[in-house]
C-alpha cells in the first residue's frame, strides 16, 4: 500500500520566466567593484533559488550579459535557476551599454521566446555612463513586445553611476534606480532584484498599500540604503 | 547576509518582559522577517517587521494588540502570543508558536513535493473550513488567504494557518488587500475593500487549488494570453472572471495539454462537489451573497471524505452512484464496499472506516476524536465483516425480516443488505 500513487495528475501548470543580468564590466569596475558584484550575485543565488522553489507559478530561467568594449553573453543558455551558477566577471574596457540592450533584445524577439511566458525581468548593473549609443539599444529593446512587457530594474554602483540613464532603462517613474554606495547595499539590492522582483513578476505577494502599481507588475518597495560605513565607501 | 536581527540577540516580550533569544533566520516576506527563537527552554517563532513596513501600516501595532487580547480562534492558528520589542528601538514584532517540520506548504502540494492521500487532503480542506468559520464567527476577517499562509501535514491533513497579523475586525480599514489569484473580483477591480465575503471567495479558490491543483478561472482565456502581466491578471481575475467549467459558457474551458489537472480531477470527484464549485464560481463570482459559506463546505467535505473507497490496487476512489466505474489508477472496474445510508448521505464502509458522533446523532458537533463505530471482522470468520458499536449506548437493528435485535457496546452487526440501525436519534440503512 505504500508504493501506490496517491493522486493522479501532475504539478500545477506554470509559465517560464526569463531573467537577465546585464553587468557592466568596463575598466572603471576593475578591482573591488567587480569583485563585490561577483560576490553579491553569488550571494543571491540561493535566495533566488528558494524564492523560485516556493513559487509554483513560474519556471525561472536565467541568462547573463556582460558589457565593456562590446557586449557578450556571460550565460548564453537560458539556465533553469536550480542549475544557475555564477562564473566571476573581470573588468576592462569601455561601457557599451547600448550593445548589451541590443543583445538582450535579440533574445526577446517573438521568434526566440516561448509563446506563453511571464514578464521577463532585466536587471542592469552599472557604475558609469554608456560610451555607445544607449538610446539606440533601448529603442531596439522597446520595439520588441517582450522588451516592452519586461520588468526592468537598474542598480547604480557608486557616485558616478548615471542614474538618468538607468531611469530611462527602467521606463517607469514609479520605480527609481537603486544607488549602491557600499558593498552591503549592493548585496541587498542584488538580492532584492533576484528575489522580491522575481516573485512580483510571477506571483505578486500580498498587495499592500505602499507598492508601485503603474508598471507591468506591482513591484514592492526596495529596501532602504544602509547608513554609510566610512570603511565601506567606494 | 544582512538581517534585521542576528543570532543570539535578545528581544523582550512587551507583556511578560520575557527574554527571547534569537536562534536562526527562517525566512522573509514583504512585511518582515521570521526567526526561530527560544525562551525558558521553549522554541517559538518571532516575526520582526521591516521599519518601512511599520511606517506604512499605521494600524499594525493596535491590530496585533487586539489579536493578542482576543486570542486564537482555534488551535490551528499560529496566533500572535505577545509583542516583542528591543530597548531603545522603534522596531517591534510578535511571538507565535513554531511550525513543526512535518507541516508542508501548499506550494509543496502544488509542486507535488508533498503527496497526501485524498483522505488526508480532504481532511486538510475540512480543517481549513472549520478554522475560518471559527475566525469569521468571532467577527474577524483574515484578508489574505493564499498559498503561503497555510501549512498542512500530508499524513494526517492537520493544518496550521500563519500570518495572522493582517486579521482585523470585519470592515476595518487595513493595509493588506489580498494576494493576486486569490482576491475576489470586486477587490481586484478596486470596487470594495476586503471583508468576510471576499475571504469566502479566497477560501473557495484555495480549496479548488488544493483539490484540483489548478486555478478555477484559468482556461482558454489564460491560454490566449502571451505575456501574463498585471493587465492580464486584472482581466482574468477582476473584470472578466469566468469559471472554466461554467455550464452556460464554455469560452473559458480548460485546454488539454495546458490545463490537464483541471480536466483530470474534475471528472474524478462526485457530482455534489462539482455542483458546489460551480455555484462558488458562477453565482458566487460577482455576487457576494452567492459565496459558499464554511458550514456548507464543512458538510460537503465530510460527505466527500465519507464517499472514498479503495480499489483493489490500493488507490482511493470516490463513490458517485453509477457514475464512476473504473479506478483512476489501474483502470480496472471498481467494486464498491457496503455503504451506510444516513438520511441523504452515504458513508462507504471500508476496512478502516470509523463513524463519529455526528454520523450517529445529527444534533452532535463534528468531533473526530471520539469514534462511535468501526468496521470490524468476525473473530472466527475473517470473511464476515461487521460494524462494531464502540459507543456507550446500545443500538437497535431491524433485519430484512422485520425482526429486531440489540447491538450492545463492543458487539458488531453484520454488513448485510437491508439491515437498518437505529443509533438512538438517527437511523441508517446498510446497502450493498
Amino acid at each position: 500500500m505504500t508504493d501506490i500513487i496517491k493522486r493522479p495528475g501532475g504539478a500545477m501548470a506554470n509559465r517560464p520566466l526569463h531573467f537577465f543580468w546585464l553587468a557592466d564590466c568596463s575598466g572603471s569596475m576593475y578591482g573591488e567593484k567587480i569583485e563585490q558584484l561577483n560576490y553579491a550575485i553569488r550571494n543571491a543565488i540561493k535566495p533566488m533559488q528558494d524564492v523560485a522553489a516556493d513559487n509554483p507559478n513560474a519556471q525561472v530561467m536565467v541568462r547573463a550579459i556582460k558589457f565593456s568594449t562590446g557586449a557578450q553573453w556571460h550565460i548564453a543558455q537560458a539556465t533553469p535557476v536550480e542549475d544557475f551558477k555564477w562564473d566571476n566577471l573581470t573588468a576592462n574596457g569601455v561601457t557599451d551599454m547600448g550593445l548589451a540592450l541590443q543583445l538582450a533584445a535579440e533574445q526577446l524577439d517573438v521568434t526566440q521566446m516561448p509563446e506563453r511566458c511571464l514578464p521577463p525581468v532585466l536587471v542592469l548593473v552599472s557604475d558609469g555612463q554608456p560610451t555607445d549609443d544607449f538610446n539606440d539599444g533601448l529603442n531596439t529593446l522597446m520595439n520588441k513586445p517582450w522588451g516592452r512587457k519586461s520588468v526592468r530594474i537598474g542598480i547604480g554602483i557608486g557616485q558616478d553611476a548615471d542614474l538618468e540613464v538607468l531611469q530611462k532603462f527602467i521606463g517607469n517613474p514609479e520605480i527609481r534606480p537603486l544607488q549602491a554606495n557600499n558593498a552591503e547595499d549592493l548585496v541587498k539590492y542584488i538580492r532584492w532584484a533576484s528575489t522580491v522582483v522575481l516573485q512580483a513578476a510571477s506571483a505578486p505577494a500580498s498587495q499592500v498599500k505602499d507598492q508601485v502599481s503603474g508598471g507591468v507588475v506591482p513591484i514592492p518597495q526596495a529596501p532602504p540604503a544602509s547608513d554609510i560605513d566610512a570603511d565601506d565607501v567606494w | 547576509m544582512s538581517t534585521l536581527l542576528h543570532s543570539k540577540q535578545v528581544i523582550y516580550g512587551d507583556l511578560t518582559q520575557q527574554a527571547y533569544t534569537i536562534d536562526a533566520f527562517l525566512g522573509a516576506g514583504t512585511q518582515g522577517e521570521v526567526y526561530r527563537a527560544h525562551a525558558s527552554g521553549q522554541e517559538v517563532a518571532i516575526k520582526w517587521y521591516f521599519p518601512h513596513y511599520i511606517q506604512n501600516d499605521v494600524q499594525l501595532r493596535q491590530r496585533l494588540e487586539n489579536a493578542i487580547r482576543k486570542g486564537s480562534p482555534d488551535n490551528n492558528f499560529l496566533w500572535p502570543l505577545e509583542l516583542v520589542i528591543l530597548p531603545n528601538s522603534t522596531g517591534f514584532g510578535y511571538v507565535m508558536p513554531l511550525r513543526p517540520a512535518n507541516f508542508k506548504s501548499i506550494v509543496d502540494l502544488m509542486r507535488r513535493r508533498a503527496e497526501p492521500s485524498f483522505r488526508a487532503l480532504i481532511s486538510a480542506c475540512l480543517q481549513l473550513s472549520e478554522s475560518f468559520l471559527q475566525l469569521h464567527a468571532k467577527g474577524l476577517c483574515y484578508r489574505d488567504i493564499n498559498f503561503n499562509n497555510v501549512f498542512f501535514d500530508p499524513n494526517t491533513g492537520d493544518i496550521l494557518i500563519c500570518d495572522n497579523d493582517n486579521v482585523d475586525v470585519n470592515g476595518a480599514t487595513g493595509a493588506i488587500n489580498g494576494t493576486p489569484r486569490f482576491m475576489a473580483p470586486e477587490l481586484v477591480r478596486g470596487d470594495a475593500p476586503p471583508n468576510t465575503e471576499s475571504d469566502l471567495f479566497s477560501l473557495s479558490i484555495l480549496l479548488f487549488y488544493m483539490l484540483m491543483l489548478h486555478h478555477p478561472l484559468e482556461g482558454k482565456k489564460e491560454a490566449a494570453i502571451r505575456c501574463f502581466d498585471q493587465s492580464a491578471m486584472n482581466k482574468l481575475y477582476g473584470t472578466e472572471p469566468l469559471f472554466i467549467f461554467n455550464p452556460q459558457d464554455d469560452s473559458n474551458a480548460p485546454v488539454a495539454g495546458l490545463h490537464d489537472n483541471a480536466l483530470v480531477y474534475w471528472a474524478l470527484y462526485p457530482q455534489f462537489l462539482r455542483d458546489v464549485f460551480t455555484r462558488a464560481f458562477t453565482s458566487g463570482i460577482n455576487d457576494q451573497h452567492g459565496r459558499i459559506r464554511e458550514n456548507e463546505w464543512r458538510v460537503l467535505l465530510i460527505n466527500l471524505r465519507d464517499s472514498l473507497f479503495y480499489c483493489g490496487c490500493g488507490a482511493q476512489n470516490f463513490y458517485d452512484g453509477d457514475n464512476i466505474k473504473t479506478c483512476w489508477a489501474c483502470n480496472k472496474p471498481l467494486v464498491a464496499p457496503p455503504r451506510l445510508r444516513i438520511n441523504n448521505a452515504l458513508v462507504m464502509l471500508n476496512y478502516d472506516t470509523l463513524l463519529y458522533p455526528h454520523h450517529i446523532d445529527q444534533t452532535q458537533k463534528f468531533n473526530f476524536s471520539l469514534p462511535q463505530a468501526t468496521v470490524s471482522r468476525h473473530p472466527q470468520d475473517p470473511s464476515r465483516w461487521g460494524l462494531q458499536n464502540i459507543s456507550d449506548s446500545a443500538w437497535t437493528i431491524t433485519l430484512a425480516d422485520n425482526s429486531v435485535k440489540m447491538v450492545d457496546p463492543q458487539r458488531s452487526v453484520n454488513l448485510a443488505a437491508g439491515i437498518s440501525i437505529n443509533f438512538g436519534n438517527t437511523s441508517a440503512e446498510i446497502c450493498v
